[in-house]
C-alpha cells in the first residue's frame, strides 16, 4: 500500500515537474544568455494557458490546432517584448532592467485579468477517457500528454541548442558575448531568437497547465518565483540544471505533501535551496559561484 | 539648491501642510506615503548605494511590524519599546541573511534574497499556533505620549499619526544621511563604482555591503513597526513580494543612490495611483505600461533631470575616476 502510494505521489510530482522544467528551462535561456532576470516569465507561462484557453473553448479549435498556433504568437510576442523592450536596455543596469520586466509583468497580469476575470480556465484536450491503471497507480490521459509533449520539447530544446548553427551561436554568445560578436555572431538576433524560444516554452507549459489542471492570473507571480528557485536548484545558466531542478522540485513537493502535510508544500522549493546551496553553492549542475573581486 | 536642502524644505512644508489639508483620507494617504519613503529609503540603502539588488526587503519589514504585533498584544508592552525592538529584530536577522547572502554572486544574490523572505512569508502563514497563522495580529494598541502623567498625544486622530510619522521619516533620513557621508557609505559606493578598483585600495567590498545591509534592515524593521501601529492589523503580507517591488518602484522611479530619489518615488507612485483610480479596472494595466515607460525613459530616475549621479565615467580622467568614490 505505502510502496504504491510512493508510486502515486511520484508520477503526480513527476506531471508538476514537467511543468517547472519546461518554464525554467526557458527562463535559464534568457537569464543565462541575455543576464535578464525576467519577471514576466510567469505571466507569459499564464499567457499560454489563457490563449490555448480561448482557443479550444471559445473557438473550439481541436488541442493539435491550437497548440501550434498558440505557440506561434507567443513566438511573436517574444520578438515583439525584446525588440520594443530588452534590446533598448542592452547595456543598462540589472536594476531598470529588472524593473521594466516587472512592469511588463504587471501590465500582463492586470490586462489578463481584465479580459478573462479571476475565474480558473481549463484548456480541452478532447481527452476525456478512462483514466490508465499501471497496477495501483492511476493517470490520466491528459497527464499522459503533458509529460509526452514536455519531454519532446525538452529534448527538442536541446538538439536546437547542441545541434544547429543558431544553437551553436547561441552558445558562443553564452559563453563569451565580445568575442562572439568579433566572430560576426549578430548578437541582436541571438538575443531575439532566444527571447522568443524563452517566452514560448514558458507559452507551452501554460497550455499543457490548463490542460491537466486550470489557469488563473493569480498563479503568474508564484510560477515565476517557483521558476527562479528551479534554476538555482539547478545551477545557473545550466539547461540541463533547470531540467533536472524542475523535476527534482515536483517530486519533492508532491511527496512532501502526499507523506508529511500540504502546509508547506510550496516552502519545501525554498528549504532544498538553502540547503543545496550551503553544501553546493553554485546548485546542483552549474559553475562555481563564489564572487571573486 | 542642493539635494539636502530640498530634503528640509519638503519636510519643513510637510510639518505645516496638516494646517491646510482638513480632509482625512488625504491626511491617510499622506502617512502612507510618509511609510513608503521610509521603506524606499531603507531599500535603497542596500539598492542604491551598495548596488545589490535584495528582493527581499519585505522580510525585515514582516519582521519588525510582526515583533511591534507580539510585543504590543500579547506582552502589553508600549509603542516606544516595541519600535526600537523591531529595528533590532530585523537588523539581527539582516546580520544573518546578509552574512550568508552576499558572498553571493550579483544574481545569487538577488534570487536568495527573495527566497528567504518567501520562506519567512510560507512559515509565519503556517504557524497557526505561534504566529495565528493567516489571521494575523488584529487591534494592535495606538501609542500614546505622557509625561508625568498628563497625556500629550493620544493617537487617536490622524494628526498625531502624521506627525509621528514624519518625525520617523526625517530620522531615517537623517540616518540614511550620516550613513552615505560616513566612511562605510563611501566605501559602499566606492564598491557600487568598481568592485575590483574597491579592493585594491583596501575596501572590504563584503563588510561594506553587510553594514549597509543590516542599516536597511533596522530602518525597515523601525518602518514595519509604524504600520503596525497606525494600521493596527498585521498579517503575513506584510511578507509579501509587493512590498518589496512598491519600495523598488519608488527607489529607481525616483533616483537611486540619492538622498531625496526615494522620497520622490513615493510621492511620486502614489500620486499616480490615486490619479489612476479613476480609470478603476485599467488602472494597475496602466501603472504597469508607466512604470515600464519610466523605467525606459529615466533609468536614473527623476533625479537625474536635475542632479547627475556622478560624472559620467568618460568625462573622467582616470585619476578624477579613482578619485570619484570619495569625493561624493
Amino acid at each position: 500500500m505505502l510502496l504504491s502510494d510512493f508510486l502515486q505521489f511520484a508520477l503526480n510530482g513527476l506531471v508538476t515537474g514537467c511543468f517547472y522544467a519546461l518554464t525554467a528551462l526557458g527562463l535559464s535561456l534568457v537569464f543565462g544568455l541575455m543576464n535578464i532576470v525576467n519577471f514576466a516569465h510567469g505571466a507569459l507561462f499564464v499567457l499560454g494557458g489563457m490563449l490555448a484557453s480561448v482557443a479550444t473553448e471559445r473557438l473550439g479549435l481541436p488541442l493539435w490546432a491550437a497548440i501550434p498556433a498558440v505557440l506561434a504568437i507567443m513566438w511573436g510576442l517574444g520578438v515583439v517584448i525584446e525588440a520594443g523592450l530588452l534590446a533598448r536596455m542592452r547595456d543598462a543596469h540589472i536594476l531598470p532592467v529588472t524593473l521594466v520586466t516587472i512592469g511588463l509583468s504587471v501590465f500582463l497580469v492586470n490586462t489578463m485579468l481584465m479580459l478573462f476575470g479571476t475565474e480558473p480556465k481549463n484548456v480541452k484536450t478532447g481527452l476525456e477517457g478512462a483514466p490508465i491503471f499501471l497496477g495501483d497507480v492511476i493517470i490520466s490521459q491528459s497527464r499522459i500528454l503533458a509529460i509526452g509533449v514536455s519531454v519532446v520539447a525538452i529534448i527538442a530544446t536541446w538538439l536546437l541548442i547542441s545541434h544547429t548553427r543558431a544553437g551553436r551561436a547561441m552558445r558562443a554568445v553564452f559563453q563569451q558575448p565580445e568575442a562572439a560578436a568579433l566572430a560576426g555572431i549578430p548578437i541582436a538576433r541571438i538575443h531575439s531568437f532566444t527571447f522568443a524560444l524563452g517566452t514560448t516554452l514558458a507559452g507551452l507549459a501554460g497550455i499543457l497547465l490548463g490542460a491537466v489542471f486550470v489557469v488563473d492570473p493569480s498563479r503568474a507571480e508564484p510560477a515565476a518565483v517557483k521558476a527562479f528557485v528551479v534554476i538555482i536548484l539547478g545551477g545557473i545558466g545550466s539547461l540541463p540544471g533547470a531540467v533536472l531542478g524542475g523535476l527534482l522540485l515536483g517530486l519533492a513537493e508532491s511527496l512532501w505533501g502526499g507523506f508529511v502535510s500540504t502546509g508547506y508544500m510550496d516552502a519545501v522549493g525554498f528549504v532544498l535551496v538553502i540547503a543545496i546551496l550551503l553544501f553546493r553553492p553554485s546548485g546542483l549542475l552549474g559553475a562555481p559561484a563564489s564572487r571573486v573581486g | 539648491m542642493t539635494e539636502n536642502r530640498i530634503v528640509l524644505l519638503l519636510l519643513a512644508l510637510a510639518a505645516v501642510l496638516p494646517a491646510f489639508v482638513g480632509d482625512q483620507y488625504v491626511m491617510h494617504l499622506l502617512i502612507m506615503t510618509f511609510f513608503y519613503a521610509m521603506l524606499s529609503t531603507s531599500l535603497n540603502l542596500i539598492v542604491g548605494y551598495v548596488g545589490e539588488l535584495s528582493l527581499g526587503h519585505a522580510a525585515f519589514l514582516g519582521l519588525g511590524a510582526y515583533t511591534s504585533a507580539v510585543l504590543s498584544t500579547e506582552a502589553g508592552l508600549p509603542f516606544w519599546l516595541c519600535l526600537p525592538a523591531a529595528g533590532i529584530v530585523a537588523g539581527t536577522a539582516a546580520l544573518a541573511v546578509g552574512a550568508i547572502t552576499l558572498r553571493l554572486e550579483g544574481h545569487f544574490f538577488v534570487l536568495i534574497s527573495l527566497a528567504f523572505a518567501e520562506v519567512l512569508r510560507y512559515v509565519v502563514m503556517n504557524s497557526v499556533e505561534l504566529l495565528r497563522g493567516p489571521l494575523g495580529y488584529p487591534n494592535i494598541p495606538a501609542p500614546s505620549l505622557s509625561f508625568g502623567g498628563t497625556v500629550l498625544a493620544d493617537f487617536a486622530s490622524k494628526a498625531h499619526f502624521y506627525y509621528l510619522g514624519l518625525a520617523l521619516l526625517a530620522a531615517t533620513l537623517y540616518a540614511a544621511w550620516r550613513f552615505a557621508r560616513s566612511s562605510f557609505g563611501l566605501g559602499a559606493l566606492a564598491v557600487r563604482e568598481n568592485r575590483r578598483l574597491a579592493r585594491a585600495v583596501g575596501i572590504d567590498p563584503f563588510r561594506h555591503a553587510l553594514v549597509a545591509f543590516v542599516a536597511g534592515g533596522v530602518l525597515a524593521g523601525i518602518a514595519g513597526s509604524f504600520y503596525a501601529h497606525y494600521l493596527t492589523f498585521v498579517g503575513p503580507e506584510v511578507l509579501g513580494f509587493s512590498f518589496t517591488l512598491s519600495a523598488l518602484m519608488m527607489v529607481v522611479i525616483g533616483g537611486r543612490g540619492t538622498l531625496l530619489g526615494p522620497l520622490l518615488g513615493a510621492a511620486v507612485v502614489g500620486i499616480t495611483l490615486e490619479l489612476l483610480r479613476s480609470v478603476n479596472e485599467a488602472r494597475l494595466s496602466i501603472f504597469g505600461i508607466l512604470l515600464v515607460l519610466a523605467v525606459m525613459f529615466l533609468p536614473d530616475g527623476l533625479v537625474s533631470l536635475r542632479w547627475r549621479r556622478r560624472p559620467e565615467p568618460a568625462e573622467e580622467s582616470p585619476t578624477e575616476a579613482l578619485d570619484s568614490p570619495l569625493r561624493s
